[in-house]
């Protein structure tokens, strides 16, 4: 770190990474850099931070959507109610580092295949149960059970098998069943666990805090299986009042293990997908906090009294991406054509209210720790035009271009990309469609734009997107050299080691051109001044045990 | 009458069939898209097919149909999969928040529109036909979501006198009702005036009307006694229709203002597939279309003794 070879944050996330406790490594990082020891951001993810107000109701507009089953939810804001009461085995704070938390501290072999995690003690459910490693046992199982549902199982493939079932689809073709792999999780004692994985699996802390991970107690499903009718959990809060559609209210546990909260209660209000209804809320102190307001709107927030706007830049982007399996863009001079039409810092301005960072069409962020800055890829109307000529389309080409309604912003993004690839006669029809439709039609459209939500590490995105044959492989992208070094980038624990993977990595998706990738964009949301210790994290997640009202 | 309500019964009844048929074929032809909804875009296909087996979407559509029918001849509407609770956990609790909004939303229109359409009506032509004639085109042409944007704009942004939404969170609040009322009211009561208006144009020009007065009898007498009774059939019409209207065409208002009610639930039911929550929300239009429908042709009977039971 002293030499520059590491910044801080990796410096901390290696160093837990290899079982050092998250205050030991804050405090080596501390001595080195003589800085803080904590930094303000992550207030309301560790402890030990300046004394706030104990008391007051916050109450934040967001939608209160079915809070069933942990495993299968699949938007953040079931997830952010939750995340209340329950809680994760690791925890990913606004600033990107990856800390322990339900498992104090981990243990990980060099290829990463066998990950030791050993729990905290003394945790208590809301039921009075002690939390253990049945419960660890029991969420694993389940998450990888597929009559679950849970979209874990894609996230712990390292941990499932894939075999046929004998049964053939309405396709024809046989159904393959994934489940988990036998012996994938052994229970060491009542508080300690070892995972045993096929491969080497760099990102596990990191994917036990994706929103459906949260540890649910080992007789969820015996009683009931409905979280909202029996939201037992080990978390700072506990629900006192659900209504989906309507409200979620929670009360402040004092007994906490973590510290009591300092607010006395929260409340969730759902004002439907009506953005400027939250901002008509808090404008006339109906809430003290919106979960996102969209970068529409942003204007609204500096006009209204009492207001503030959190902001963070984030690995939040879209990419207009071409299935390379697909004609026109079976050729790729004709995919680096369309790369080539943007200028990336226009279509920031243009969509985004040039809030975010502009992108280099590689799908690694500046915010991850492992990307490496690579020369901005520069507007070239001429090569553009001299390829599609070579690519037989020296007359112009038509391309339609299938976007989602909401946000109106990625609209936006289609249409400027639209205008800046007139001028080399690339005309693109906008195919605007509705999210409910667009989400059936997502992977499958040879054109598209798709929003990808951010990830704290670079490598993640590309091992879901563009690694041969993976289930969100949705350019159908598949270059053996670029999985090999994605494997090695992967598996790499070294920082300053998996960057001359990732820099490679950028460079072959940057040439290969499956996508023209114009930003990262930042993320927004109101609330009132009153609101203290809340930073905004880049996946929009909410604990707010360390927020207070001033 | 007995055998005219039961006709109407009769025919409400062949409505809801054909209705929750037409409902079952349009929504249940891709399956597929209900597993995705449920499990989310990023489920894997196995996991989408288990859902689907296991919540009976393999069956033939006419099980799964007459399932779903003898369930609801038991009073059983199903499960909402996009709430996850029995739809009628969902379906009364936002039909009486519509009522009352609709119903407070009436209790303004109504006394508005008949006072100003017979006022307007009265005189055609006069000064004060014009203001309440102009005023109420302009109104009526002023669509919801444009009057809801610029209300909110001037009572909650910049006066700062009124709530900026009307879920009712921590309660029923009266304050939170004023500004989905008065939407509403605005782009509703010049539409009622205009048709009382006219109507009661109508039946000043009328030679009973027309005897009346020319026998001495004061103003006031013959409207009241005379002209309002007749000039009334035409707006009641209006007024009825305007109840279906109030249950299921306030989307706007109620999406605008997050406030829970009927329009705002079937929205939301629409746009997620929610198959057995949509099945609700339209029986309950079709009863209260065909409720409506036979009120008015009854009330009608008594305003106009000349009308007769078919």
């Amino acid at each position: 770190m002293l030499r520059g070879r590491v910044d801080r944050r990796e410096f901390l996330r290696t160093a837990t990474l290899l079982g050092m406790s998250a205050s030991a490594a804050y405090g080596i990082a501390g001595k080195l850099t003589r800085g803080d020891l904590i930094p303000s951001a992550n207030a309301q993810f560790i402890t030990g931070l300046p004394k706030g107000n104990f008391g007051g109701t916050l109450r934040v507009s967001m939608r209160v959507q079915p809070m069933t089953d942990p495993a299968t939810f699949d938007w953040t804001e079931m997830s952010n109610v939750a995340r209340q009461f329950l809680e994760y085995l690791f925890i990913t704070g606004p600033d990107n580092l990856t800390r322990p938390h339900l498992c104090r501290r981990w243990a990980v072999s060099r290829d990463l295949k066998t990950w030791t995690l050993f729990l905290q003690q003394g945790v208590k459910w809301t039921n009075g149960d002690e939390f253990g490693a049945d419960d660890v046992l029991f969420n694993f199982k389940r998450w990888l059970d597929p009559k679950t549902g849970s979209s874990n199982q894609s996230l712990f493939t390292a941990m499932t098998t894939s075999a046929p079932t004998g049964r053939l689809g309405k396709d024809g073709k046989s159904l393959i069943s994934t489940t988990m792999s036998p012996g994938a999780i052994e229970k060491i004692d009542n508080y300690t666990v070892r995972l045993h994985l096929n491969r080497g699996e760099l990102s596990l802390p990191e994917s036990l805090y994706n929103y459906p991970t949260a540890i649910v107690h080992h007789r969820f499903e015996d009683e009931g299986g409905d979280l909202s009718k029996n939201p037992v959990g080990t978390g700072p809060f506990r629900l006192t009042e659900f209504k989906v559609g309507e409200k979620a209210v929670l009360q402040k546990r004092k007994d906490y293990w973590g510290g009591e909260p300092y607010l006395d209660n929260i409340v969730y209000v759902d004002h439907g997908d009506n953005a400027g209804a939250s901002l008509a809320a808090l404008a006339s102190d109906q809430v003290d906090l919106v979960y996102e307001t969209p970068v529409e709107q942003i204007d609204v927030v500096d006009r209204i009294p009492n207001a503030r706007l959190f902001e963070t830049v984030t690995a939040q982007t879209a990419v207009a991406r071409m299935q390379v399996d697909k004609k026109p863009f079976v050729d790729p001079r004709v995919r680096t054509a369309v790369r080539l039409c943007q200028d990336h810092e226009q279509l920031l301005l243009l969509a985004h209210r040039a809030r975010g960072v502009a992108a280099e069409d590689h799908h690694v962020a500046p915010v991850h720790p492992d990307y490496v800055s690579m020369a901005a890829p520069a507007q070239n109307y001429r090569l553009a035009k001299q390829l599609l000529t070579e690519a037989g389309f020296a007359n112009g080409l038509d391309l339609k271009i299938d976007c989602r309604k909401d946000p109106p912003w990625e609209v936006s993004l289609a249409q400027a990309l639209a205008e800046m690839c007139k001028p080399v006669d690339i005309q693109i029809k906008i195919n605007v469609m509705p999210n409910a439709q667009y989400s059936e039609n997502w992977d499958k459209t040879p054109f598209g734009l798709t929003a990808w939500t951010h990830r704290p590490l670079g490598f993640m995105v590309p091992n879901l997107a563009y690694r041969s044959g993976a289930q969100w492989n949705e350019t159908h992208y598949s270059n053996p050299e670029y999985d090999r070094i994605l494997d090695q980038a992967s598996s790499t624990l070294e920082v300053d080691k998996r960057k001359q993977y990732m820099v490679q990595l950028q460079k072959i998706l940057q040439k290969d051109a499956v996508i023209a990738q114009p930003f990262w964009r930042s993320i927004f949301a109101a609330g009132n001044k009153r609101v203290q210790g809340y930073e905004l994290h880049p996946s929009v997640y909410h604990r707010l045990n360390k927020v207070w009202l001033a | 009458m007995g055998v005219f309500i039961l006709k109407r019964l009769g025919y409400m009844i062949v409505t809801m069939f054909a209705v929750s048929v037409l409902v079952f074929l349009l929504l249940e032809i891709s399956p597929g898209t209900v597993a995705t909804k449920v499990l989310g875009a990023f489920s894997t296909e196995e996991q989408r097919r288990l859902w689907l087996e296991a919540n009976g979407y393999f069956d033939p559509l006419l099980t799964r149909y007459f399932t779903w029918l003898g369930n609801v001849l038991s009073g059983d509407f199903g499960e909402s999969i996009r709430f996850k609770v029995p739809v009628g956990d969902i379906l009364w609790p936002r039909l009486i928040n519509t009522a009352i909004l609709g119903g407070t939303a009436l209790a303004v229109i109504v006394p508005l529109s008949l006072g100003l359409g017979v006022l307007a009506g009265m005189r055609e032509g006069s000064r004060s036909d014009r203001v309440i004639s102009i005023t109420s085109i302009i109104t009526t042409s002023i669509p919801e979501f444009a009057s809801a944007v610029f209300f909110s704009a001037v009572f909650v942004f910049w006066l700062k006198w009124l709530p900026g939404t009307s879920g009712m969170a921590e309660g029923f609040n009266f304050k939170e009702l004023i500004l989905p009322v008065l939407v509403l009211v605005i782009y509703d009561f010049g539409y009622v005036t205009r048709m009382t208006r006219s109507s009661m144009a109508e039946v000043m020009m009328t030679p009973y009307i027309r005897t009346a007065i020319l026998k001495g009898l004061p103003r006031n007498q013959v409207v009241t006694n005379h002209a309002i009774r007749n000039a009334l059939i035409g707006p009641f019409t209006i007024i009825m229709l305007q109840i279906n209207w109030l249950l299921s065409g306030v989307i706007v208002v109620e999406f605008f203002f997050a406030y829970k009610g009927f329009g705002a639930v079937l929205l939301e039911a629409s746009l997620n597939q929610d198959i057995y929550l949509i099945e609700a929300c339209a029986m309950v239009a079709v009863v209260v279309a065909v409720v409506t429908q036979t009120i008015t042709d009854i009330i009608y009977t008594q305003l106009n003794p000349r009308i007769r039971f078919a």
